[in-house]
């Protein structure tokens, strides 16, 4: 449906700075996750402080998300797609701020790591991280353009990540067979890849709210799994 | 299943047109709450399940409203009978001037529904027990019904009008006049009341409407614009028009 402005001017003001703050705050997201992939390939270790160190930022949208969402209930009581604006805003902020934690943990086990990676880890891990950041970047369009179609497609092609994850584990693991010397980076390579198909879940999640505030159905169905590996289980 | 069905019903004052063509079914033993902008024709369709129109000389109404599948405006129905069927509460509480006892036992008395004193006594204390009231009044119902609370009035209106036992009650805003306390009494009563009861509830509270409700229609300029599950008029309405009112878009 098409929105008229609210009657009441401070009510719209506050829904406008919700939707803006959950705008920036993926935003946000999105840059920790560049910078933390980033860091990793380039054994950089001041850009993975700058992540770390900006993780707060993330988190202090959340706080603040949680508090306006909290007063709109509780002050405006929304209604109909007011209400699942505000209830969707809540969710996918905490969506969004697991996703800060996950590129600070990028961030935080290229500290540990002291040498560079195989080129063929750091493109494997790449193309997962490429179309997480895309998948990311396509449903924080969505909820600007308040587009259920295009929330679905991000919701649909979670089972590409799933596959290039397999795909990155199994190349880790064969590495860390290779030598075991390589465990102890090859084992923060399992947990990187990890992060990065879990930034994917939660991108899915923040779809499905998407597709919820647009339209009041919730996505049917189980959601689309790639193939079956018990790594991704 | 429907306790009341309207089709196609159109309400005149005058030349001027009150309602358009309204098709509506309720359920019996739910709370149906009509809202919408005052003039919108809530009381009007309110008063067609009642035949309250009737007293307005410039009123016409045409169409059916059927309640237990029986056409309560044919000619022959008796208009005393289906107004003991179909009570109603209003805004302003208005009990008669007289004591709490006998605000409840006139209309048993003139029904004749009781046959000796102790048959009455039991009418009025278990119509005030299922108005919420009796636990307060019990030691002073032979003072009079306007010495009490706003809130107590209304309630005691309430006892009054199943004291008859009604299968339908209609209330317009009957909360309008109460602070939010005697309000959520009255709230409490009403999902009490639904057990026994149809009820129909006319209210400009958006959130009474989703407190009481089960089901609520949504009027706009004579039209029922939107009826469903209270649920989803709240969460999820079909009509934009019914969208802008609630979340206060409109105008
Ligand atoms: N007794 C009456 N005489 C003439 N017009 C009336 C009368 N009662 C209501 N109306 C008109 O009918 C329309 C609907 O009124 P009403 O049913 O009272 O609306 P609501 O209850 O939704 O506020 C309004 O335009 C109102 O002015
Ligand atoms: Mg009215």
């Amino acid at each position: 449906m098409n929105e008229k402005p609210h009657t009441v001017k401070s009510y719209e003001d506050q829904l406008k700075k919700l939707n803006n703050d959950l705008v920036e705050m993926g935003a946000n997201c999105e840059t920790a996750l560049g910078n933390a992939m980033k860091a990793i390939s380039t054994n950089d270790h001041n850009l993975a402080d700058d992540v770390i160190n900006s993780d707060m930022v993330i988190d202090n949208f959340e706080s603040q998300i949680e508090n306006e969402v909290v007063n709109l209930i509780a002050l405006r009581q929304p209604m109909a797609v007011d209400l699942r604006e505000t209830v969707a805003a809540l969710k996918m902020s905490s969506d969004l701020e697991r996703i800060g934690d996950l590129a600070k943990n990028i961030a935080k086990r290229t500290k540990l790591i002291n040498t560079h990676l195989p080129n063929n880890l750091i493109e494997a891990m790449s193309r997962i991280c490429i179309l997480v950041q895309k998948q990311l970047k396509i449903v924080l369009d969505s909820y600007l353009s308040r587009s259920s179609d295009v929330a679905q497609t991000v919701w649909e092609s979670d089972e590409q990540v799933d596959d290039l994850t397999n795909k990155c584990m199994e190349e880790v693991i064969s590495l860390i067979k290779s030598n075991m010397e390589n465990i102890e980076y090859g084992s923060h390579l399992l947990f990187v890849t990890k992060n990065l198909e879990r930034i994917g879940d939660h991108t899915t999640n923040i779809a499905e709210q998407v597709f919820y505030l647009v339209t009041g159905d919730y996505l049917e169905g189980e959601r689309p799994k790639g193939s079956d590996s018990e790594l991704t289980k | 299943m429907n306790k009341i069905e309207a089709k196609n019903v159109d309400v005149y004052y005058g030349a001027k047109q009150a309602l358009f063509d309204i098709n509506m079914d309720i359920e019996a033993n739910k709370v149906t709450a009509l809202i919408g902008p005052s003039g919108c024709g809530k009381s009007t369709f309110l008063r067609c399940l009642n035949r309250m129109n009737d007293v307005i000389d410039i009123c016409k109404v045409s169409g059916v409203v059927k309640i237990n599948d029986y056409d309560i405006n044919q000619k022959d129905t008796d208009v005393v009978r289906l107004r003991e069927k179909v009570g109603m509460i209003f805004q302003k509480p208005n009990p008669f001037p007289k004591t709490i006892y006998e605000n409840i036992s006139y209309g048993p008395e003139i029904h004749g529904i009781a046959q000796s004193k102790s048959e009455m006594d039991n009418i009025v204390e278990e119509s005030l027990r299922k108005a919420a009231l009796w636990e307060e009044v019990k030691d002073r119902i032979h003072e009079p019904g306007t010495g009490l609370s706003g809130g107590q009035q209304q309630r005691l209106c309430i006892a009054r009008t199943i004291s008859i036992k009604p299968e339908v009650i209609l209330m317009d805003e009957p909360c309008s006049a109460l602070d939010p306390i005697a309000t959520a009494q009255i709230e409490e009563l009403i999902d009490e009341l639904r057990k026994e009861h149809t009820i129909i509830i006319v209210t400009h509270s958006m959130s009474q409407a989703a407190r009481v409700s089960q089901n609520t229609g949504f009027f706009h300029l004579g039209k029922l614009i939107e009826v469903g599950s209270t649920d989803k008029i709240f969460k999820n309405p079909t009509q934009q028009q019914t969208q802008d009112y609630i979340t206060g878009r409109f105008g």
